[in-house]
């Protein structure tokens, strides 16, 4: 019944190359409202590019980007405000280093949405209660632990009510006992119905929050799931090997 | 036990970091001893009649010196910038334009440029303005083609020609480190501005400008000392600059030792304190990161 919608996210036959690498080949894929898509994958599979190509942080060489029924590649005169409209959250986090906590969430709702400083910064404390850090409103990204600081991002993501967020490897340059914070506050927005697609090396987060599991190697999708199927029972052998290497200790 | 680890910590930290905590402890001595020749300087221009008379000449110069240098700079400041982002530009062709003029310029001797700027390039200008003028006549705007007109090439001082040479020479040096200061900021910067719907020039001047400057700062600020210095050259417009005091002093007094004694130790003074304010806006800008 799901399927009957129209999609939040809609691939089409995406390619991207880096010069004679092709990085992205040929993948196509649909995320429906409300549904978590968790993409996994040795590195160097493709998965982050396809991820950034869903903002066009990464323009394809090839193929369709479609969000919320707007087509990318067609509307590059308001690819800002299509932007607006996904959220992102990246690897190193990439706060405004110059800005404080709270300064870091307003500066785009002053800027791109045109809001006051008084409402922005009432979305950006909210924000922040919920990501669980208004404490550290006033201080500077460099004086967070790492957890903190992607709290902070995801905060300054969700501040522009985004359709749709985007996580790109969200705990992979965090101290292993800054990683649960960070699930916990995605748990959150999975249970807010958010719609995501999320790149990441935690299965134990796939596993508990997924609706659909994409395994990717070589830029092509190899095998797509429901999480329980997809870690018990996966029917190609090369997600029996990518995940006996990453389950086995 | 904990006392001891906390000076085994201690002295550990000091011989990890001779380099940045030498530089604190070290006595300044060579600060003394520029003092010294400064402060020897100056009693001679108190109590020597020679250098006395030399400095009085010569201190006419140091308004023009000091405005030439802050007015050139701020202009080349602004050069910079623009130059700066056209080197870093999406547009190939802006890109070009921004790299010909930097290469143009870090190509030909400052002198040399000096007296091309300011002996060909402002008369071809001035020119290309009245004939301008000219045409707009010809073609019946004529209140407009009046004022262009008279524009001629002695209407242009010497002063605004050191400045306009100046301006044009460090806006070259300038935009290559506003360009260093730009590509210093980690692209996930821009990439997370953009991301969040902000245009190239948006994220620009709101993420990575702000911090490119802080970056850089030490290295404008060395620039405005350089400047400083080769302000002196303007003395071959005849830009009555300490400099050219200096030298049309000892040209008929032929008291060199007292002109160029005195033209080092202002010179030498001026950049000392320049590079100390300097220093305490670097001190401030970083603890207000902190």
């Amino acid at each position: 019944m799901i399927e009957n919608k129209q999609p939040m996210i809609e691939i089409k036959n995406l390619s991207k190359n880096f010069g004679a690498v092709e990085a992205v080949n040929g993948v196509s894929l649909k995320v429906f409202p409300k549904q978590v898509l968790v993409i996994i994958g040795p590195s160097g599979s493709g998965k982050s590019t396809l991820l950034r190509a869903m903002n066009w942080l990464e323009c394809p060489t090839e193929g369709e980007v479609i969000v919320d029924g707007v087509s990318l590649s067609e509307n590059q005169q308001c690819i800002n405000a299509i932007r607006s409209n996904i959220g992102m959250v990246f690897q190193n986090f990439n706060l405004y280093g110059h800005l404080t906590v709270i300064e870091n969430i307003t500066l785009a709702l002053r800027i791109v949405k045109k809001m006051k400083k008084g409402p922005a910064e009432k979305i950006a404390m909210q924000q922040l209660i919920k990501v669980g850090i208004a404490d550290k409103a006033k201080n500077y990204p460099a004086q967070l632990s790492g957890g903190q600081q992607q709290r902070v991002a995801i905060a300054r993501a969700l501040a522009m009510e985004p359709k749709v967020m985007l996580f790109d490897e969200p705990t992979s340059a965090l101290d292993p006992e800054m990683i649960k914070e960070v699930l916990d506050v995605m748990l959150l927005l999975v249970k807010d119905g958010m719609t995501m697609v999320i790149v990441t090396h935690e299965m134990g987060f796939a596993k508990a929050a997924a609706d659909e599991v994409i395994f990717m190697d070589m830029g092509k999708i190899v095998e797509r799931a429901a999480p329980d199927v997809f870690f018990n029972n996966p029917a190609c052998d090369r997600t029996k090997q990518f995940l006996s290497q990453i389950l086995s200790h | 036990m904990a006392v001891t680890d906390s000076t085994l910590f201690q002295k550990n930290k000091d011989e990890m970091s001779p380099g940045l905590q030498g530089k604190k402890q070290d006595f300044p001595w060579w600060m003394v001893v520029i003092g010294i020749v400064i402060m020897a300087t100056f009693l001679l221009i108190q109590f020597n009649p020679d250098f006395n008379d030399a400095f009085m000449v010569i201190k006419a110069g140091l308004s023009i010196t000091i405005t030439t240098t802050l007015i050139a700079y701020t202009i080349a400041l602004v050069i910079g910038l623009l130059v700066g982002l056209g080197r870093v530009s999406e547009s190939k062709f802006w890109r070009n334009v921004a790299t010909i003029y930097v290469e143009i310029v870090r190509g030909v001797p400052l002198l040399v440029l000096i007296f091309f700027i300011a002996l060909v390039l402002i008369p071809a200008t001035t020119n290309l303005i009245s004939s301008l003028g000219g045409f707009f006549i010809k073609i019946g705007l004529d209140s407009m083609g009046a004022k262009l007109v008279t524009v001629n090439n002695r209407a242009v001082s010497m002063n605004t020609r050191a400045i306009i040479s100046l301006a044009i020479t460090y806006g070259a040096f300038l935009a290559e480190v506003f360009r260093a200061g730009i590509q210093s900021i980690n692209k996930g910067q821009m990439e997370a501005a953009r991301s969040q719907g902000m245009s190239h020039w948006q994220a620009m001047r709101h993420v990575i400008l702000p911090q490119a400057v802080r970056n850089v700062f030490p290295a404008l600020g060395n620039d405005l000392i350089s400047m400083l210095k080769d302000s002196s050259l303007v003395s071959i417009l005849a830009v009555r600059d300490i400099t050219q005091i200096a030298r049309l002093y000892t040209g008929h007094s032929f008291k060199f030792a007292e002109a160029y004694t005195i033209l080092c130790v202002l010179y030498l003074t001026l950049t000392l304190l320049l590079s100390l304010l300097l220093k305490l806006v670097e001190r401030k800008i970083s603890n207000d990161r902190k």
